[in-house]
C-alpha cells in the first residue's frame, strides 16, 4: 500500500512541476499544418444523422464529413454542391440532377448515382427517425438512368425540393456501422471519436474539391459553459461555436487576444400557447399577453446586449422575414384594453409549463413578474424536457409553454392544425399548402410573407426574440463561420494565422 | 477464515443480485418516456412510433427484464437506448479516467489526513494543531464544486499552469499530459475528502492514546513512540479501515460532481447525461460497474479489518 | 499570535467543548433569524426586477442584483428560508423512515434482521448525492422531489444506527426485566428506547442536516435541484457561476452563508455529542 502512494504521489508532483513549464505546445509549422481546436456544448450521440445523433452530429459533419447535392451556405443560400447542375421539369414535378465528376468517398470508392438514389431512400424509409422525412412526401419515384444522374419524380409542385436537399447526406450506399463510423465525400474524414469528450476530423487528402485550409480539426465537447469559455480563455481551444450565455463576454469583447461575432441565428424562444384551449383561443386575450410582456428588457437580462426582436416565427435570414415587431408592441395599457375586449377585464390565472432548463426558467420568472402588472396571475410548472414531451408536445395537455425552434423557415408549422400549439387559420394553412406549390421562389416568399402577417395579427405565439449566434475566436484564427445556421459549422475554411 | 470468506462472498454476491434487480425495477417503475429524448420538436407521429420501438418501451417490464438479466450473464451491458452504440466500450472508456482519479485522490487524500489527524490529535493544544482541527470543520462544509470551481480560476484561468478541463485525445498515450489534466481534480477531490478523514483519524488516535493497553504498554516498559507504533496503529486502524472502504467507495461516485467540474470524460459525467436522457441501459451500466466496485470495496475492507484482527465477531454483512 | 490562537480555540474542537455549540447556536441562529425576517419583510419582491442586470453592492441592493435585475440581499434571505426548510424536511423524512426501520430490524427475528443490515449496508455504499440525482432525475426537479430524495438516501444512515442503538439498549438488564414482566414493545420503546439511544442520535441527525443542504447545493449546481422560484443557496451559486469574474459577490456571498450553516449545525452537533457523552469530551 504504502508503495502505491509513494508513486501515486510523485506522479501527482511531476505532474504539477510539468504542468509548471509546460504551455500550449503547438507544433504548426505551416497554416496548412494547424490543428484548430473547436470548443462546443453539443457532443453527437452518434453519427447517424437519422438515429437521435442530435444537432451535435450535425455542427460537425455537415459539410465537414458528408456532403448533400445542395449546400446550405453560412448566409442561408442554397448552391449546389455534389449537384453539378439541375433541370426541372416545366410542370416542375421532375427534377433530373447530374453530378460532379470525379467525387470519391473516403472508403475510395467513386461516387455514383446509385448512392444518391440509396442515400435519399435511406430518409424516406418506414423506421426512419430522419427528422426531415415529413419534407419529401411528394416523391414518387427516384431513378438513376446512369452513374452520374438521377431523375426525381414528384407528385405535386414543391418549391422547397432543392432547399430540402441539403439536408440529404449523400452517404456511400455499401457503408455500414454508421453509428461509430463514417463514409462521406467530404473534405475531412473521421480520425477519432472520444465519447464524452471529443472528436477529431482530419483532411481527406482526395477530396474532388479545393482542399480544407487546416491539416486537422477537433470538436472539443463540454457540459458546462463556464468551462467552454475558461477553455477559451486559457487557449486549450481556439473557437467556440455557440455561446449559450453573455456572462462570460465581457471577458472577450475588451480583450484584443479575441473575436466576439455576432452572427445571425435561427433559434427563436417562443412562449407558446394552447390556441384550442380558453382563454387562449381568443385573438384578443393572445394579443393583451403580447403587449403586456417587454421583450425589449427581457432580451437584454438575458443576452444583455445581444440577440433580436423578432415580431412573428420569421428569423431575418429567411428570404419571407418583414420587420413585424410594431404589429404587437409592448404597451401594458393597450393590454388592459385587450384584456377587456377578450372579456377578462379582471385577468386571470393560468399555469405555464416551463423546461426546467435555461434560459426557460428565467423566462418564465420575468413573463410572471411583467402579466402581474396587468392583472395575469401566472402558476410555473417546471417540467423535465421528458415530460414536455410526454405532456406538452404528444397529448397536448397544456395551457401556455415555454420552448425554443431552432430551425429556419419553421414558420410553415403554423399551417398545421395538428401540431401542438394547436393554431388553426384555415387561411394560413391554405397559404402554406400554395407557398409549397408555388412555380417560382418570389410567389412563395410572397405567400409566406402573407402567413408571417397573418400570424403576428392572431398573436398564434409570442415570439419572445431571437437568439443571438455568438462565435466567440482567438484573434489567431479566420475563416470560421460565424452564422448558426441549423448547427452546422464548416470547418474547412478556418485557418491559423 | 475460509468458511468467513466463502460467507462473505455469498453476501457478496446476492447483495449484488438484488441491488441489479431493484434498479432496474426502480428505474421501470418511474414516470418519463426515455424515447422522448430521440424526438424533435417536430417530430411526426411515426417518428414517435419509432422512437418508442427503438427504446423497447412498448414490450412488457417483465419481458425486458429478462432479456437484460440473460445478457448480463453473459457480461453483456445491452446498447443505449440513444445512440444504439454498446454500453460496456464506452464504460471501459471511461473507467481510464475515473478510476485513476479515485485512487490517486483517495491516496493523496490519506496521506494528508493521516498526517493532519495524529498532529491534530497528538499536538491537540498546540496553534497548528488547533489550526488542523479548524480547517478539517471548516472543509467540511464547503460544497466539492465551489473548491473546484476555486481551483480552475486560480490555478487555470489565472495562473495559466494547468489546463482548466477536458482529459487528453489519447487517453495515457502521454502519461504526463493526462497527469497534468487530473492534477487539479484530484487535489480537489483529496482537500475535501480528506476534511472529514482527518477528523476520523484525529478521533481514532485520541481513542488510542487515551486507552488503556497503552498506559499498560508504557508501564511496562515501552516508549511511548514504540507503544504508539506497535499497539496504537494496529487498534486505531480497525475502525479507520471500514470508514475508509465508504469514504473510498463515496469518492468513487461522488467524481460525478468533480468530473462535471472539471469536463473529465468518466464514469460520472456518462451517468448525468444517461439519466438526463433517461438512457436506462446506460444507467444500469454505470450503476452496474459502481454496485461491483462499492461491494467489492466493501468486501476488501471486511477482510482487511478480520486479517488486522481476527479477534473481531464480524457478522456476515460486515457491520454488527 | 496569541490572539489568533484564542480566536480559533472557540472554532476549533479543542478543550472548551462548551464553545462549540455556543458558536453553532450563533452560527445557525443568524440564518434562521434571517429566515424569519424573510418571513415578514424583504428589501423587495423576490420576482421584482426592476434593478438594472448585474448591478455591484449599493445601499439600493446591498450585495447587488442578478441577471434579471433582481435584488440578491431578497433572494439571500428567501434562500435561508428554503435551506432551513430543506434540511429540516429531509432530515424529517429520514428520521421518521430510519428509526422506524432500525427499530423493526433490531426487534425482528434475527433472519429478517439479518436481510434489513445487509439492504441498509448496500444502500449506505451509496452516498446520498447519487441516490438523490436517481429520484430527482426520475421525479422531475421539485423541492418536495430534492427533500424527499435526500431523506430517504440518508434514512439507510439513521436505520443502521438506530438498530445499533437500540440493540445496546434491548441487552441491558432493566429492559429485559420490563419485558419479562409483561410490558409490550410500544411501551418499551417509549418508554425506555427511544429516551435512551435519543442523545447519541441526535448528534447524528444534526450531522445530517449539514448533509442535507450540501446535497441539495450540489444537486443544483448539477441543474438537478429545485426550480425557480425556489431561490435555494445551491441554485444562486450555479447561476451566479458563468459571472464569477465579472460579478463576484453573486457567487460568494451563498457560498457563505452555506457554509456558514453547515459549520453551525456540525459545531452544534459537536456540542450535543459532549452533553450526551461528557466522558468524550474532547474527542473528534
Amino acid at each position: 500500500m504504502k508503495k502505491h502512494i509513494g508513486f501515486v504521489a510523485l506522479g501527482l508532483a511531476a505532474s504539477l512541476l510539468l504542468a509548471g513549464c509546460a504551455t500550449g505546445a503547438d507544433s504548426s509549422s505551416s497554416a496548412a499544418d494547424a490543428t484548430i481546436e473547436i470548443g462546443s456544448l453539443y457532443e453527437p450521440s452518434n453519427l447517424s444523422n437519422f438515429g437521435g445523433g442530435g444537432q451535435g452530429v450535425t455542427e460537425a459533419f455537415n459539410g465537414n464529413v458528408y456532403e448533400g447535392l445542395y449546400q446550405l451556405t453560412d448566409d442561408g443560400s442554397v448552391e449546389p454542391l455534389l449537384a453539378e447542375s439541375n433541370t426541372v421539369s416545366d410542370d416542375g414535378l421532375t427534377y433530373t440532377f447530374s453530378l460532379q465528376d470525379g467525387v470519391t468517398f473516403h472508403s475510395g470508392k467513386a461516387l455514383t448515382s446509385t448512392d444518391v438514389k440509396a442515400s435519399i431512400e435511406a430518409v424516406l424509409s418506414d423506421d426512419s427517425q430522419s427528422a426531415r422525412k415529413s419534407s419529401f412526401g411528394a416523391i414518387t419515384s427516384i431513378e438513376t438512368p446512369d452513374e452520374s444522374t438521377v431523375v426525381v419524380t414528384l407528385a405535386e409542385r414543391s418549391i422547397s425540393f432543392i432547399y430540402n436537399l441539403s439536408y440529404i447526406w449523400i452517404i456511400n450506399a455499401d457503408a455500414t456501422d454508421l453509428e461509430t463510423t463514417e463514409d462521406g465525400t467530404g473534405p475531412y474524414v473521421l480520425d477519432e471519436w472520444k465519447r464524452g469528450s471529443s472528436l477529431a476530423l482530419t483532411r481527406f487528402d482526395d477530396y474532388w474539391g479545393d482542399a480544407a485550409a487546416n491539416a486537422e480539426v477537433v470538436f472539443n465537447y463540454f457540459t458546462d459553459a463556464t468551462a467552454l469559455s475558461n477553455a477559451l480563455l486559457t487557449g486549450e481551444v481556439d473557437i467556440v461555436t455557440s455561446v449559450q450565455s453573455p456572462d462570460a463576454l465581457s471577458q472577450f469583447s475588451d480583450n484584443a487576444d479575441y473575436v466576439v461575432n455576432d452572427g445571425d441565428s435561427t433559434t427563436k424562444e417562443i412562449l407558446v400557447f394552447n390556441d384550442r384551449v380558453a382563454p387562449f383561443d381568443n385573438v384578443d386575450v393572445r394579443k393583451a399577453i403580447y403587449s403586456a410582456i417587454d421583450t425589449t428588457k427581457l432580451l437584454n437580462s438575458i443576452w444583455g446586449d445581444y440577440g433580436t426582436l423578432i415580431g412573428s416565427m420569421v428569423p431575418p435570414t429567411d428570404p419571407w422575414y418583414e420587420d413585424l415587431t410594431e404589429v404587437n408592441p409592448y404597451d401594458p395599457d393597450l393590454a388592459k384594453q385587450l384584456l377587456a375586449s377578450g372579456g377578462q377585464p379582471d385577468g386571470f390565472e393560468f399555469t405555464l409549463d416551463t423546461p426546467s432548463y435555461d434560459p426557460h426558467p428565467v423566462v418564465a420568472e420575468f413573463v410572471k413578474s411583467e402579466l402581474a402588472k396587468v392583472g395575469i396571475t401566472v402558476n410555473i410548472n417546471t417540467i423535465s424536457a421528458d415530460e414536455w414531451y410526454t405532456k406538452v408536445y404528444k397529448a397536448q395537455d397544456f395551457t401556455a409553454t415555454l420552448q425554443e425552434h431552432v430551425n429556419d423557415r419553421d414558420v410553415v408549422w403554423y399551417g398545421n392544425p395538428d401540431f401542438y400549439w394547436g393554431y388553426n387559420n384555415p387561411d394560413v394553412t391554405q397559404w402554406v399548402a400554395e407557398a409549397e406549390a408555388s412555380a417560382t421562389t418570389d410567389e412563395q416568399t410572397a405567400k409566406l410573407k402573407q402567413v408571417n402577417e397573418q400570424i403576428a395579427q392572431d398573436a398564434a405565439s409570442v415570439w419572445l426574440y431571437l437568439y443571438p449566434q455568438i462565435v466567440v475566436a482567438s484573434s489567431d484564427v479566420s475563416g470560421y463561420p460565424v452564422n448558426g445556421l441549423n448547427s452546422q459549422f464548416y470547418a474547412y475554411d478556418i485557418a491559423l494565422k | 477464515m475460509t468458511s468467513y470468506l466463502l460467507r462473505r462472498s455469498a453476501f457478496l454476491l446476492v447483495s449484488f443480485v438484488i441491488a441489479m434487480m431493484a434498479i432496474f425495477v426502480l428505474l421501470r417503475l418511474l414516470p418519463g418516456d426515455p424515447s422522448n429524448a430521440l424526438l424533435s420538436v417536430t417530430a411526426t407521429p411515426e417518428q414517435i412510433a419509432a422512437a418508442q420501438a427503438q427504446v423497447g418501451a412498448d414490450r412488457p417490464v417483465l419481458e425486458q427484464f429478462l432479456a437484460w438479466f440473460a445478457q448480463l450473464t453473459r457480461f453483456d451491458l445491452g446498447e443505449s437506448f440513444i445512440s444504439s452504440l454498446p454500453v460496456w466500450p464506452e464504460i471501459a472508456a471511461r473507467l481510464t479516467v475515473t478510476v485513476p482519479l479515485t485512487l490517486m485522490a483517495f491516496a493523496l487524500a490519506l496521506v494528508i489526513s493521516l498526517v493532519a489527524g495524529v498532529v491534530a490529535a497528538i499536538k491537540a493544544d498546540r496553534w497548528y494543531g488547533i489550526l488542523i482541527s479548524a480547517i478539517s470543520q471548516l472543509g467540511v462544509a464547503v460544497p466539492v464544486f465551489w473548491v473546484g470551481i476555486l481551483m480552475v480560476s486560480v490555478f487555470s484561468v489565472g495562473l495559466r499552469w494547468l489546463p482548466s478541463s477536458g482529459f487528453p485525445r489519447d487517453d495515457w498515450a502521454d502519461p504526463a499530459d493526462a497527469l497534468r489534466s487530473l492534477t487539479l481534480p484530484v487535489i480537489t477531490v483529496a482537500l475535501v475528502m480528506s476534511a472529514s478523514l482527518t477528523r476520523y483519524v484525529r478521533s481514532a488516535t485520541l481513542d488510542v492514546v487515551g486507552s488503556d493497553y497503552l498506559r499498560s504498554a508504557r508501564a511496562q516498559g515501552s516508549g511511548y513512540t514504540e507503544a504508539l507504533w506497535r499497539h496504537g496503529l494496529r487498534n486505531g486502524a480497525v475502525p479507520v479501515i471500514s470508514i475508509l472502504g465508504i469514504e473510498l467507495a463515496t469518492t468513487f461516485l461522488g467524481a460525478v460532481v468533480v468530473e462535471s467540474v472539471f469536463g473529465l470524460p468518466g464514469l460520472g459525467s456518462m451517468l448525468l447525461k444517461a439519466i438526463e436522457q433517461h438512457d436506462y441501459p446506460n444507467i444500469q451500466g454505470v450503476l452496474f460497474v459502481s454496485t461491483l466496485v462499492v461491494l467489492v470495496i466493501g468486501f476488501l475492507a471486511d477482510v482487511a479489518q478480520r486479517l488486522i484482527d481476527p479477534r473481531l465477531r464480524v457478522s456476515i454483512s460486515g457491520n454488527r | 499570535m496569541s490572539a489568533v490562537v484564542s480566536a480559533l480555540a472557540v472554532v476549533a474542537p479543542a478543550r472548551r467543548r462548551s464553545w462549540t455549540l455556543v458558536a453553532g447556536l450563533v452560527l445557525v441562529g443568524a440564518v434562521v433569524l434571517v429566515a424569519v425576517i424573510s418571513l415578514v419583510w424583504l428589501p423587495y419582491a423576490p420576482a421584482d426586477t426592476t434593478g438594472t442586470r448585474l448591478e455591484g453592492p449599493s445601499l439600493a441592493h446591498w450585495i447587488g442584483t442578478d441577471k434579471l435585475g433582481r435584488d440578491l440581499a431578497t433572494q439571500l434571505m428567501s434562500g435561508a428560508r428554503i435551506a432551513l426548510l430543506v434540511g429540516l424536511s429531509s432530515v424529517a423524512v429520514g428520521a421518521v423512515i430510519g428509526i422506524t426501520v432500525g427499530l423493526v430490524a433490531a426487534f425482528a427475528e434475527s433472519w429478517l434482521d439479518d436481510s434489513i443490515s445487509a439492504a441498509l449496508d448496500v444502500v449506505i455504499a451509496f452516498p446520498v448525492l447519487l441516490l438523490a440525482m436517481l429520484i430527482v432525475a426520475a421525479q422531475g426537479a421539485s423541492l418536495g422531489s430534492v427533500i424527499v430524495a435526500i431523506g430517504l438516501a440518508m434514512s439507510a444512515v439513521v436505520a443502521r444506527l438506530t438498530r445499533v442503538l437500540t440493540k445496546r439498549v434491548l441487552g441491558e438488564q432493566y429492559v429485559t426485566a420490563a419485558r419479562t414482566s409483561g410490558t409490550r414493545w410500544p411501551g418499551i420503546v417509549a418508554r425506555h428506547i427511544l429516551p435512551n439511544i435519543w442523545p447519541t442520535l441526535s448528534v447524528n441527525l444534526a450531522l445530517q442536516f449539514g448533509v442535507a443542504v450540501l446535497a441539495e447545493a450540489s444537486l443544483s449546481y448539477l441543474g438537478l435541484g429545485a426550480p425557480p422560484p425556489n431561490a435555494s443557496w445551491g441554485r444562486l451559486l450555479q447561476e451566479a457561476q458563468g459571472t464569477v469574474v465579472t460579478a463576484p459577490l453573486g457567487a460568494i456571498a451563498p457560498g457563505i452563508a452555506l457554509i456558514m450553516l453547515v459549520i453551525g449545525v456540525n459545531f452544534i452537533a459537536d456540542g450535543l455529542r459532549d452533553v450526551a457523552d461528557p466522558a468524550r469530551k474532547g474527542r473528534r
